[in-house]
């Protein structure tokens, strides 16, 4: 379990992570939404201790969580949003260090990269150095490092940015399996589809705050889960009802211009990223 | 387990630029033992001028090869990879990556150390060199790697690594007891100079060479560099709240 209390990360003026409260219970699917500069990756930088909180403290399983605790540490795997590997290594070389790293034997090692650079087709670019592969390939090459340890819990931030629909599903897929064995995993994502797909809870963060904590089917139901679009002034305007024969009797009203549609966790999202931090806190 | 592995990720490093590292580490000395060595045939104190240079020249190949090792390595990984976030995150203790880093650059020092003397050893100096002079040059190359990690730490963009070469590497180079003895500088300066590690790795090694014994003073100036340079290096990685 992650427990996250009144986390709060200064740069000089800036705050970056403002009184940030969450709890991620284990085996938990958790989704971390927000525009950008919202907070996630500094967020997630501090789980990874990578920075230091200004304020507040990170529990893994009840103990804090700090530099020098490398037993939390190694229940926990990251992939960051950036590239973080060395580029003058070969591929199998980043999964050995990796493995080194959390004090594998070179037995375990070695079938642990097999197997996972087999189910990343990655394997016939084992020799390949880091910087000759492809983003798409780095990213999951970025992965397989992090499952190479078998952690508790596993860190996302942005691990699909740069990969095509394909590699896409295959990595949401590979996700839900990770999750069906207890695996905690903490997702930052911009595909706010990937979220609503895959994640039990999601917190949406605005300028460093918790905007909203909730299953994304109930957020999508307090909003209303019937969306109808028109253009109006050429911008798109979506409104949002909670009964169907409401929405139908709007769309009529609305014109030909208008389409009625299921509304997503999507529309949650901007509609509360629109709002002013006064109004969010209204609901 | 965490220092092997580093010495591991160096030892790969230095398998796969090994033509490189070697020529780098060959070409500056090179150049000063032909022209001051060589080039301008002078004695100093009645004795060739060669046998003076050559204990400053391989006390400077270990200085800079430890320190360019680890201040490009960690700037690199740091900076502009953002490898470090990997070993941030592992369970890794940390001061063991430090120490690994610290004997891998020191092992860097000595290698380029000893290109140096398989290079020289043709020249008949009779100069001796024994288990002693290697232990200062490996504690030399400790000092030098230790200051380039602290440095690198501090670094705020990647194209600070090539200044630390500029302010440091560069004016000890020609400063510290390397090609000239430091009774010739000024009084006051001369103090100075005497208390960089780079002086006093040059006089132990000079006086081995010559036949004579390292100073306490010297071991003592350059455990004095380890200490602090290590103690701030532990402190950065383990305090630092933005790495």
């Amino acid at each position: 379990m992650i427990e996250i209390k009144n986390l709060t990360k200064k740069f000089d003026d800036f705050t970056a992570v403002d009184h940030l409260n969450l709890t991620i219970e284990t085996g938990e699917f958790f989704g971390l939404l927000g525009s950008n500069g919202a907070g996630k990756t500094t967020t997630i930088s501090m789980l990874s201790t990578i920075l230091l909180p200004t304020e507040g403290e990170i529990c893994i399983d009840g103990v804090p969580l700090s530099r020098k605790a490398s037993t939390q540490k190694r229940k926990i795997s990251v992939v960051t949003q950036e590239f973080s590997m060395r580029a003058d290594m070969t591929v199998e070389q980043v999964m050995a260090y990796q493995g080194m790293l959390y004090f594998m034997p070179r037995k375990e090692r070695l079938a642990k990269t097999e197997e996972l650079l087999e189910f990343a087709g990655l394997s016939r670019f084992r020799k390949r150095t880091v910087r000759f592969l492809s983003g798409g390939m780095k990213r999951k090459l970025m992965i397989c490092r992090s499952l190479m340890i078998e952690p508790e819990i596993l860190l996302l931030d942005e691990p699909t940015a740069g990969m095509d629909a394909l590699a896409r599903r295959q990595m949401w897929n590979l996700l839900r399996k990770l999750n069906n064995r207890n695996l905690t995993i903490l997702l930052t994502t911009h595909f706010i589809d990937e979220a609503q797909s895959l994640c039990d809870r999601v917190a949406l963060m605005n300028d460093g705050v918790l905007d909203v904590v909730d299953t994304p089917q109930n957020l999508i139901d307090q909003l209303g889960n019937y969306a109808v679009d028109e253009t109006a002034d050429e911008n798109l305007k979506s409104t949002y009802f909670k009964d169907r024969s409401e929405a139908i009797r709007y769309l009529e009203a609305a014109g030909s211009g208008a389409a009625l549609r299921n509304a997503t966790l999507e529309d949650v999202f901007v509609s509360r990223m629109a709002k002013r931090p006064d109004e969010r806190k209204q609901g | 387990m965490g220092i092997l592995t580093v010495l591991w990720e160096k030892w790969t490093e230095f398998k796969r630029d090994f033509y490189k590292i070697t020529l780098a580490s060959m070409i500056s000395p090179i150049m000063y033992l032909i022209i001051f060595g060589m080039g301008i045939k002078v004695t100093s104190n009645g004795e060739p001028y060669l046998n003076f240079l050559i204990p400053g020249i391989v006390s400077m190949a270990t200085m800079s090869g430890s320190f360019g090792a680890v201040a490009q390595n960690m700037s690199v990984q740091r900076l502009y990879e953002k490898a470090l976030d990997q070993v941030m995150i592992s369970p890794t203790p940390l001061w063991q990556f430090i120490v690994g880093q610290i004997l891998g650059g020191s092992l860097r020092g000595l290698y380029a150390a000893g290109v140096i003397l398989l290079l020289t050893s043709p020249i008949r100096t009779g100069l001796i060199y024994n288990g002693w002079t290697f232990l200062i040059l490996l504690l030399n190359g400790l000092v030098f790697s230790t200051i380039a990690l602290t440095f690198s730490f501090f670094a705020k963009s990647y194209n600070d690594a090539p200044k630390f070469n500029a302010y440091i590497i560069v004016p000890m180079s020609f400063l510290c007891n390397t090609f000239f003895a430091l009774e010739n500088m000024p009084a006051g300066f001369r103090q100075f100079i005497s208390f960089l590690p780079l002086s006093q790795t040059c006089s132990m090694v000079r006086a081995i060479a010559a036949g004579g014994v390292p100073t306490v003073f010297g071991f003592g100036v350059l455990l004095a560099y380890l200490l602090v340079f290590s103690v701030i290096s532990f402190l950065f990685i383990y305090k630092k709240k933005n790495l």
